[in-house]
């Protein structure tokens, strides 16, 4: 397996060993040793619950910059659906395009089709599936990475479908470079993210093939600038040619938890947000269970893509700003409607690449050696106080017993059983912030 | 010859639908935890579901035990229960004995007892009525390689 990135960094300059990323990582990703955070890149799902809680702010997203993009003749947006639940309400999606165009981007692509032709083929492809069932989206990276890591057996009900933002990479590539006379790879299709989930999946998908789409620009990286651009007069801002397709109301589906998939029949068909409820409802699949559940459409963070963590709005006003969108909306123009028909009888959808379960053995042993290993943790977790309390820098007593183990760690991390361990930490801890102020 | 590994036993509560499913999620961990294939691992899980809820919807108690060796994974389950008196009515698709009130829960729907066996490379049931009933089941961990 290659090495896994992963859509954040840890500054360890920064970061004071407050354990909040620790506590708040879903699948018990983060230690905390000698003061300092590192990750277990084979446990991380990039779902970036850690990034909002780091009280130092040494978490930070690894998406692009602007600046990044100098070294292509030809820039194309593709922008989330969320960013227009970004601004105010009176700031229409041609607005925010042009604010895009202004800001240096060459096109702003007509999303909306590429969002339909994949509602299209997904709608199909459930249609035509022998089983299992439920088949599960894979619009949202963490979901996919979720499944990967904690539901192996689930790998196979990952739709096989591509998701829009690929499918509007590669037709960005094809067509401008069949206009402009340019080759593919001097064109950049760059997506504008609402969360740092989606920039990894473009730099490594899971599905092991490459993206076709050239890098993510994070809503929060370009936030300001569109939003001065907005408040000039945007009269004077360059016009959008294809101004007519901005306004269509298809646009803004996709951000939203409950459009992503309209064409299935309601009691078939279940959106699902929050990765909380997620994992239970992943439970029961396991066990067999949602058998008469055909498609479930899923978005780990709370309030699906509006809600990500690369937005600024707050949720329920972007919610709000959508709902107003959407209900402002002409009817799709004739030629979307035409375009859509166009693609959708000439392009391939289905996934490039199959999505397998990731290994979490970082050595590999046979059978025997890991029952031995599992019978070793249970009786160092007889040993330790179940309190969670963190300070051996896991998460849980668990993860403690489960790492020494493994030889990740010593149980002798354990404050309970070594005075040594509490000696060690008030030094390290004397660094932080608290004691530099006296 | 298998090599006996891990064998682990856990108690079912009948009737309480409170906690039927934990048993099952438990085996999912431990095996999760052994980083067994993935289809094997869905396979048993399923099983092993199917088995809880059998004991928990017409048993007073039940013991389901895992037996993973290096060549498959056996659950053994045995409870104490009103039997079956007739296990080949009972392995007909669709046949169920379940009450209103477990459908409403979304159980009995009569595919447990079939959906156990064509999860499982071998399987057997015995019944005694009035005493209760005991399956076994295997699931080989190449049978998918």
């Amino acid at each position: 397996m290659p090495e896994l990135k992963h859509g954040f960094k840890i500054d360890t300059a920064k970061c004071v060993g407050r354990m909040h990323c620790m506590r708040a990582c879903p699948t018990h990703a983060i230690r905390v040793k000698d003061g300092k955070a590192h990750l277990i890149p084979e446990l991380c799902i990039d779902c970036g619950s850690c990034l909002g809680v780091c009280p130092s702010k040494a978490i930070s997203a690894t998406t692009i910059t602007l600046a990044e993009l100098d070294r292509f003749k030809f820039k194309v947006a593709v922008a989330s659906p969320a960013l227009f639940t970004q601004f105010g309400l009176g700031d229409t999606p041609a607005q925010v395009g042009r604010a895009l165009l202004d800001l240096g981007f060459d096109a702003v692509w007509e999303y909306a089709v590429d969002i339909e032709l994949v509602d299209r083929a997904i709608t199909d492809c459930v249609k035509k599936w022998p089983g299992p069932f439920p088949l599960i989206s894979d619009s949202c990276p963490v979901i996919v990475r979720l499944i990967q890591v904690a539901y192996p057996s689930m790998v196979e009900q990952i739709i096989p479908i591509e998701v829009p933002r690929e499918i509007a990479g590669r037709e960005v590539k094809r067509r401008y470079s069949q206009e402009l006379g340019l080759r593919p790879e001097e064109i950049a299709a760059i997506y504008i993210t609402p969360c740092q989930a989606k920039s990894i999946s473009i730099l490594q998908p899971a599905e092991e093939s490459k993206s076709y789409l050239d890098g993510a620009v994070g809503i929060s990286e370009i936030y300001n600038d569109v939003l001065y651009r907005l408040r000039k007069s945007t009269a004077k801002l360059k016009s959008d040619t294809q101004e007519g397709l901005m306004d269509s109301g298809e646009l803004f589906h996709w951000g939203n938890p409950e459009g992503e998939f309209p064409n299935l029949s309601r009691e078939h068909y279940l959106p699902l947000i929050g990765l909380t409820d997620i994992i239970k409802v992943f439970d029961d699949i396991e066990r067999g269970r949602l058998t008469n559940i055909e498609f479930l459409e899923c978005h780990a963070c709370q309030g699906g893509c509006n809600g990500g963590n690369l937005t600024i709005e707050n949720l329920y006003v972007a919610r709000s700003k959508n709902l107003h969108l959407k209900a402002n909306m002409p009817k799709p123009p004739l030629e979307f409607e035409r375009e859509v028909a166009r693609r959708y009888g000439s392009e391939d959808f289905s996934l490039r690449g199959s999505v397998k379960p990731r290994s979490l053995a970082k050595d590999v042993v046979d059978l025997r050696a890991r029952v031995m290993r599992r019978k070793r943790a249970e009786e160092i977790l007889k040993g330790l106080p179940l309190l969670n309390c963190g300070l051996c820098g896991a998460p849980s007593c668990k993860d403690h017993a489960d790492d020494v183990a493994l030889a990740r760690s010593e149980i002798s991390d354990c404050v309970f059983l070594s005075k040594a361990r509490i000696d060690l930490l008030r030094k390290i801890y004397k660094k932080g912030p608290r004691a530099s102020k006296g | 010859m298998a090599a006996e590994l891990l064998r682990e036993s856990f108690q079912i509560q009948g009737r309480n639908f409170d906690k039927a499913g934990e048993i099952s999620s438990e085996i999912k961990v431990i095996l999760k935890d052994l980083d067994i294939d993935a289809a094997c691992l869905r396979r048993v899980v399923i099983v092993a579901f199917e088995a809880e809820m059998n004991v928990v919807m017409y048993a007073d108690r039940g013991t389901l035990t895992l037996i993973l060796t290096d060549q498959d994974i056996c659950l053994d389950v045995k409870d104490e229960g009103p039997g079956i008196p007739d296990i080949d009515l009972a392995m007909k698709e669709g046949y169920s004995t379940a009450s209103d009130e477990m459908r409403e829960m979304g159980f009995g729907f009569g595919m447990g007892l079939p959906n156990m066996k064509k999860n499982s490379d071998d399987f057997c049931i015995e019944s005694a009525v009035g005493k209760g009933t005991s399956v076994f089941a295997r699931v080989r961990l190449d049978s998918h390689a």
